[in-house]
């Protein structure tokens, strides 16, 4: 301990020397870098909220909010949008309710069974959709919902599944047993300790993995594309897609459909990036 | 930073002898409420085994049959495997989905870790910069498909004209097979950088600055410290970021299929998008799922040795 104090003022003095005279200098050319890349970045985004502003080629007028006007109001979009959010929001409850048990059990129960449980969500995970989305298909057009949200929400419950209980776990992990332990004490059973005092305390790690199966269901196109077949029963992904098909180069309209589809996930993300973790998913990864 | 995030970092903790040691890094099991923990995993189990155990079992049989969306047709065994690989389209598609991973893997490697770098210095306002650079990887792809689309597609794109007013003529991104390929991956890279960004980052915020202090003091320059230090101390990081990011491209559908389409020419059709045009626009539902399957086995064997990788990886 004595000896590193003992060196430190040298190194730094030297270091220093040996740097740019200025600090404060280089701190500003990375900056400049940072936001050089950032704004080039940044383009096909800000495109997307630029264009939106541009009217409908069908009606005219000034740059503004009409072409949201005429895609809310003359084409199917705000039937998309609602399509949207009812699948996305029973597939993250869903997905929720059902991941979190088990990664509970995944966390806790530490047995043979349970890792090679666990070994099978990863290679349940790097399947591609592709395989599996084909026999679905026909099971689900012989039970009457192929063409509908009903059998996409549960597709997608399936499909956010594996790493949903990854994640839960991997939170599971960082809360000490001591505190269960001291619940059953108490005369707590093993599933009241996990609703009380696990999940209680788990909401960072519940937020993670809402939004993760948020994501995933609010911007999947295969799937969609795949079941859905009626105009009326589209989410925004398979609409926006369409609707750029049929309308090329009206940009406005395009966009506007673009910019609601955008909306619920940069509101999402904005609010509540702190809980936006993909770390979490290497993370559970790399202990397996 | 929730504590799901920082999880790279207690995981190398966990493996340095200077950290807490490996007892701490996990609770210990339980004992109690058997009964209990089978019925907490039961509904998952029977999820998965309806909605993925089932089709991959199903997908098998259908792979040995020459079937179509309607009916299950005659058994041909491994026929569709063999015809697989004689199709000259599949090793067209196979040599794409090696370069669009490739380059996406490493394309997006290699800028989220020297963005990871930067933001790792002093920068005024670099909260705001890493919020902002995360915003590719939470768009949805439909919607940056149509934005690449509105930037390069036809001759009046404003990417063309820049091309053109730079002095390179008229240049048609998505006309030309190989200039398609290209920015298939470069749209892929921009897709996921933020990824390995996020992943580069967390790793690199565990590495202790006292690392970098004594090895200054051994007088170790720049590179030296970035090739001896930095990037042993993420590498099993890097290894996950790896595996996951090949998992992703191999299996990617959207981003190629709503820029091109697969074309021109096939150009830019990977193994995937072949396997959804031979079931769902040829109807060749048997011969689709054989090649589904035989990109899905490169990828399971790719995923394996990578794995192994991690294993190795001890940081001392």
């Amino acid at each position: 301990m004595s000896s590193s104090t003992a060196i430190r003022p040298p190194a730094t003095l030297a270091a220093r020397g040996r740097k740019t005279m200025d600090p404060a200098r280089g701190q500003w050319v990375r900056f400049t870098i940072l936001a050089v890349v950032t704004a080039i970045v940044l383009v096909p985004v800000g495109a997307v909220f630029l264009l939106a502003l541009q009217p409908p080629v069908a009606t005219g007028g000034s740059v503004g909010f009409a072409s949201f006007v005429y895609v809310l109001t003359q084409t199917a979009t705000l039937q998309w949008l609602i399509n949207s959010l009812w699948v996305t929001l029973v597939t993250v409850i869903a997905a929720v309710a059902v991941a979190a048990p088990a990664g509970y059990v995944v966390s806790r129960g530490r047995n043979r069974l349970v890792a090679g449980y666990s070994l099978l969500l990863f290679i349940v995970q790097s399947l591609p959709v592709i395989v599996s989305v084909i026999p679905l298909f026909i099971l689900f057009a012989n039970l009457g919902l192929a063409d509908s949200l009903i059998g996409i929400t549960i597709i997608y419950v399936g499909g956010t599944l594996s790493v949903a209980i990854w994640m839960m776990a991997a939170y599971f992990d960082s809360i000490p047993i001591s505190l269960e332990e001291a619940a059953w004490m108490d005369g707590c059973s093993v599933f009241g300790s996990f609703l009380r005092v696990v999940l209680r305390n788990s909401l960072p790690g519940v937020l993670s993995t809402a939004i993760f199966s948020f994501l995933v269901c609010w911007n999947d196109y295969l799937i969609a594309v795949i079941f859905l077949r009626s105009n009326d029963k589209f989410t925004l992904p398979v609409g926006l897609q369409t609707f750029f098909q049929q309308n090329a180069t009206d940009w406005g309209p395009v966009m506007a459909v673009a910019v609601i589809m955008l909306l619920p996930p940069i509101l999402v993300f904005g609010c509540l990036s702190r809980y936006f973790s993909v770390g979490g998913i290497g993370g559970s990864l790399a202990g397996q | 930073m929730t504590s799901t995030m920082l999880r790279p970092a207690k995981r190398l903790h966990g493996t340095s002898p200077a950290g807490r040691g490996s007892a701490g890094r996990r609770p210990r099991r339980i004992t109690r409420g058997g009964v209990t923990l089978t019925a907490l995993v039961a509904p998952s189990i029977l999820l998965l085994l309806l909605l993925n155990a089932y089709p991959l079992i199903n997908a098998a049989v259908q792979a040995l049959h020459n079937g179509t969306l309607i009916g299950e047709g005659p058994y041909v065994g491994l026929d569709n495997f063999a015809k697989a690989l004689a199709d000259p389209a599949f090793w067209k598609a196979a040599q794409f989905t090696l370069v669009f991973t490739l380059t996406g893997v490493f394309g997006s490697w290699v800028i989220g870790l020297a963005l990871a770098l930067l933001m790792r210095t002093k920068i005024p306002g670099s909260g705001i910069f890493k919020v902002l650079l995360l915003l590719p990887w939470v768009v949805p792809v439909v919607v940056s498909a149509t934005s690449w689309n509105w930037l390069v597609a036809t001759s009046s794109s404003p990417v063309p004209i820049l091309a053109k007013a730079l002095g390179f003529g008229d240049v048609l991104f998505l006309a030309n097979p190989a200039l398609a390929a290209l920015t298939v991956c470069v749209f892929k890279v921009w897709i996921s950088f933020p990824f390995m960004m996020l992943m580069t980052s967390a790793a690199l915020s565990s590495v202790e600055p006292a690392v970098y202090e004594a090895a200054r003091i051994d007088g170790a320059t720049k590179k030296q410290m970035f090739t001896a230090i930095t990037l042993p101390l993420i590498a099993r990081s890097t290894y996950i970021s790896w595996i996951l990011m090949t998992i992703f491209c191999v299996n990617d559908f959207p981003t190629i299929y709503l820029l091109t389409g697969g074309g021109p020419v096939d150009a830019t059709t990977s193994l995937v998008v072949l396997a959804y045009r031979v079931v769902f626009q040829n109807f060749k539902t048997g011969y689709g799922v054989a090649i589904a399957f035989l990109m899905t086995f490169v990828l399971i064997v790719v995923s394996v040795v990578l794995y192994r990788q991690i294993r190795k990886s001890v940081i001392h």
